[in-house]
């Protein structure tokens, strides 16, 4: 199986109604990775994947599957197989037909198309499925024939577009190591599309962050997660997402400190190390990202420094058995810039108010021992080692001399 | 602009339609315009201008006023008829009585059969004579004692005559405009008309306040098809009374100017101010229900 | 309630009446004394030929006019190009015009390709004046079919040809069978074109049924077995293949 990678150069996609889908895209994707594309609805996800497929038309720029320039080949001579999310099965086919239909219009042999039918369907567990009409499968077992007719093709790329967001959530969660260990097995360059970020942190090589058609970061789930490039990436990478809140950098000890409300954090010395930038904010305001998972109930760990040390009330106390979540107030204003908003309008949160409420709220990730209760104060120690910050003003994130990293 | 073969395969797949539509409706419309505006009277083509001579002819013309009357007449009744029967069936059948499907089923059969043959059997319905030789529905009435209703149907004198031709285009029609409403009020949802209920409202409340202000644009739907209908009426009344004047309507009038008469400019006058009193009623309202389209 | 219900079925039954007994008319409301075709034979002898002409004309003009709609109704539906909208509206319209507005040039066009006057001509005509109904059902129905099962074919290797071929004809039975019927019924039951554009040798039967019944000579219970013949084979449709009809009825009425 010839295998290649996929170059997106400098691809626009402008509708004719005048909506930028994406923009500028520039990216290489490797022979053999798994990339996914991944980001709020409307994001251009989709239509990057569709152009790649040749379903949509490209505006400005180039698509380079292996070394050809496909701008301009028809979907059928692109070589590329496509999944989709309603797994758009033939309803009059039988599930060996659905499978075979591509390469009966390629005129292969009949013994061939059956070898590879019944390979793929060995892959997927369909054998015993062969003979029946997509009417009488259920949802798991469309899906999987939608994938099969896509592994027959033997293509040279394989496009996925929110293949499991039809599927309850125990499925979802086994149907994504099967996609994941086939891929691997069969080794096809494949751009999967989804919003889900669990689907993008467990299943990608690699993850580009997709933004309004603009690329926001394309990196390993791990460095996305560790080194956000900027608040919208830090905020959409996580779950529950990361907390946000406004502080002042201020000098201490030789070192920084940041201060929100009645609170403070020491900024130790390994972290200025890690972020030189943030020198160049001392004295001024940040903005300071807390992960609920950097958190943990102090009274576990007795001798933790003060300097490390938050004080809240608990307001709300979640325990989903093997981890509570709190959500506790701050008497720090709310945080709000366009990269929340939006953040916020993607999980269908309540409505963002444009003007920021007197209080914030910090959710934390405790370990299940924890105390807490609802209406007591907690003291929580944060790992001031994974602190995260950014510029109020760009969003971005403050590594080397206030940009990113990646 | 990169052109894909498809799209223009798909062009070619449909320009046959699009050719003999372009030509057999708009050019023809075209051609007619252009003989209502000519002196052609006689077998031999004649395309001298003649401006709108003929048209204002008609101003003049007494069969003209008769059959201008007689459709207003007809659509009068027609409409009023089908409706409301139509309406008041539907309202019926949504009772959900058992054998609603065989009622439904006899209502409409009379859209399956020809006005020709509709016009047939209710012309001997409709027989106006009286006395020993009474017959058909005068007839009828007679032996069930009702014998006061028997009058001269469709020979009765005009103006009224061509009102009694709307009773069988009631039967043929009325049973598609149940249909028509039967499908709007079902398709009023049950919930509406349940918090209704729960509101306090009466079944008949439920009717007049929930059922019937979301019925409008089926009633106008059944409005424009009617009328369009009304204005075009030649089967049916060839069929019951064949040439007579008295019941004379715009599209008899052209038939026989043209082809008996063979006054081609005649002919194409009345069949353009046919086309106009359609337009004038279905362009605005495919305006109307296209509004909500979105584009392809 | 039962009044109305009455009603349709009297009538029809008035008919049936009329047409199986020898009676006359002053006793019309009667029950036939017993079953006699003579009526029948008569009326069928007289309109035979008249049948076939029909059945001739009919059968391939809603045959061929229900391909047209397919075709058509495919690409407008799934086919995005500038005036696909504009096209589909020129069309609609085309299915509301009365006949008279174009039926001169008809004649003499028809006469002009030698095609006046033939079962053939009517044939043409009813194709082509059949072709905006056809197209709005199969467009309709069309729409319905997910886009992404077109898309699907399309990376498999399909173009527009060999997609209609193979997804679309495949899943389209049911609006064929309504289209057939629906355009069976209206072409066999039509007037005005039959009358003007047929020689008597070719009248169909709606033509001859008229002409029947305006006679002097025959006698009117002929003419009431013959108004049942004319009617049978659309009735026998409706019978049997009624809710196919009733669908093509309701979507020229509820257009979107």
């Amino acid at each position: 199986m010839r295998v290649a990678g996929i170059a997106f150069e400098e691809v626009s996609k402008v509708f004719p109604d005048g909506t930028e889908a994406v923009r500028e895209l520039d990216l290489q994707i490797n022979d053999g990775e798994f990339m996914v594309f991944v980001g709020p609805s409307g994001c251009g996800k989709t239509t990057a994947l569709r152009m790649v497929a040749g379903l949509e038309e490209i505006t400005r720029g180039d698509i380079r599957i292996g070394d050809r320039v496909v701008s301009d080949v028809p979907p059928k001579d692109r070589d590329v197989a496509m999944v989709f999310q309603n797994y758009a099965l033939y309803p009059h086919m039988s599930v060996y037909d659905n499978m075979a239909f591509a390469l009966k219009l390629r005129k292969e042999p009949k013994s061939e198309i059956d070898r590879r039918v019944k390979k793929a369907a060995k892959i997927l567990g369909l054998d015993e499925l062969l003979g029946r009409k997509p009417k009488a499968l259920s949802g798991g077992q469309r899906q999987r024939v939608a994938m099969g007719r896509a592994i027959v093709r033997e293509p040279q790329a394989f496009l996925m577009d929110e293949p499991l967001s039809n599927l309850d959530a125990k499925l979802r969660v086994q149907m994504r190591t099967e996609i994941a260990k086939i891929q691997s097995d069969l080794g096809v360059t494949t751009i999967y599309v989804t919003h889900d970020q669990t689907e993008a942190m467990t299943m990608g090589d690699r993850v580009a962050v997709l933004r309004k058609g603009l690329l926001q970061q394309v990196d390993t789930p791990e460095s996305l997660y560790e080194h956000p490039v900027n608040l919208f990436v830090g905020g959409f990478i996580g779950s529950p997402a990361m907390n946000v809140v406004e502080a002042g950098l201020a000098r201490s000890n030789g070192g920084l400190v940041a201060e929100f409300g009645s609170h403070r954090l020491d900024i130790d010395s390994e972290v200025l190390g890690a972020r030189p930038g943030l020198r160049a904010f001392e004295g001024k305001r940040v903005i300071l990202g807390i992960r609920p998972e950097d958190m943990e109930d102090a009274t576990l760990t007795p001798d933790a420094p003060q300097a490390r040390r938050l004080s809240a009330v608990v307001d709300l106390r979640e325990a989903l058995g093997s981890e509570v979540l709190v959500y506790l107030q701050l008497d720090v204003p709310q945080v709000i810039t366009e990269d929340i908003k939006e953040l916020a309008a993607d999980t269908n949160a309540e409505e963002v108010p444009e003007e920021p409420a007197e209080r914030s709220v910090l959710v934390a990730r405790l370990d299940p021992r924890t105390r807490a209760k609802k209406g007591e104060p907690i003291e929580l120690l944060v790992e001031t080692k994974r602190l995260h910050f950014f510029d109020p003003a760009t969003g971005l994130g403050i590594y080397g001399d206030g940009s990113s990293p990646s | 602009m990169r052109v894909k073969k498809d799209t223009l395969l798909a062009g070619l797949l449909i320009s046959p339609s699009v050719i003999a539509i372009g030509v057999f409706v708009y050019g023809f419309i075209g051609w007619s315009l252009r003989v209502s505006l000519s002196k052609w009277q006689g077998l031999i083509p004649n395309y001298a201008w003649n401006g709108a001579a003929t048209y204002a002819s008609l101003t003049h013309d007494p069969r003209f006023h008769i059959d201008v009357r007689n459709t207003l007449i007809f659509t009068a009744f027609f409409l009023t008829g089908a409706i409301l029967i139509g309406f008041f069936l539907a309202i019926l059948l949504d009772q959900r009585i058992p054998g609603e499907a065989v009622f439904r089923s006899i209502y409409l059969f009379p859209m399956a059969i020809s006005f020709i043959v509709t016009g047939v059997a209710w012309r001997w319905l409709m027989n106006p004579a009286t006395g020993t030789r009474q017959s058909g529905l005068n007839l009828l009435f007679q032996k069930l004692g009702l014998g006061f209703l028997a009058n001269n149907w469709h020979t009765t004198a005009p103006p009224w005559g061509i009102a009694f031709i709307a009773i069988p285009a009631v039967w043929q029609l009325s049973g598609f405009m149940m249909a028509l409403f039967l499908a709007g009020v079902r398709g009023v949802s049950d919930d509406l008309r349940e918090a209704a209920r729960v509101d306090g409202a009466s079944e008949f409340q439920v009717y007049r306040n929930v059922v019937l202000p979301l019925l409008r644009p089926v009633a106008l739907s059944a409005i424009i098809i009617l009328g369009h209908i009304s204005l075009k009426v030649f089967d049916l009344i060839v069929a019951i009374s064949g040439k007579d004047i008295r019941l004379d309507v715009p599209s008899i009038y052209m038939w026989t100017a043209t082809f008996d008469a063979n006054n081609f400019a005649l002919g194409a006058t009345i069949g353009m101010l046919l086309l106009a009193g359609v337009a004038f009623l279905v362009v605005p309202y495919l305006v109307y229900s296209l509004r909500g389209e979105p584009e392809v | 309630m039962a009044l109305f219900y009455l009603l349709p079925v009297y009538v029809l039954v008035i008919t049936g009446l009329k047409s199986f007994a020898e009676v006359d008319l002053a006793t019309m409301w009667k029950l036939p004394s017993g079953l006699h075709f003579d009526n029948f034979i008569a009326a069928w002898d007289a309109l035979r030929p008249n049948l076939r002409n029909s059945v001739v004309m009919s059968v391939p003009a809603a045959l061929l006019s229900s391909l047209l709609g397919s075709l058509n109704g495919y690409v407008l539906s799934k086919w995005r190009f500038r005036g696909a909208n504009l096209i589909f509206v020129l069309f609609l319209f085309g299915m509301f015009i009365p006949y008279q507005s174009i039926l001169i040039p008809l004649v003499l066009f028809l006469q002009r390709i030698h095609l006046y006057g033939s079962l053939n001509g009517l044939v043409l005509t009813h194709v082509v004046y059949g072709i905006p109904i056809t197209t709005l059902i199969f467009r309709n129905y069309y729409a319905t079919i997910p886009t992404d099962v077109l898309e699907a074919a399309r990376i498999d290797g399909a173009g527009i040809l060999r997609t209609y071929w193979h997804i679309i004809l495949q899943v389209s039975a049911p609006a064929f069978a309504v289209v057939l019927i629906w355009q069976f019924t209206s072409i066999w039951n039509e007037f005005l074109f039959a009358i003007i554009l047929t020689r008597p040798d070719q009248w169909p039967v709606t033509v001859a049924l008229n002409n029947l019944a305006g006679s002097e000579i025959v006698q009117w219970n002929v003419q009431m077995a013959g108004a049942l013949l004319a009617a049978l084979p659309t009735l026998l449709v409706y019978i049997f293949l009624g809710r196919f009809f009733l669908r093509g009825l309701m979507a020229g009425a509820l257009k979107g």
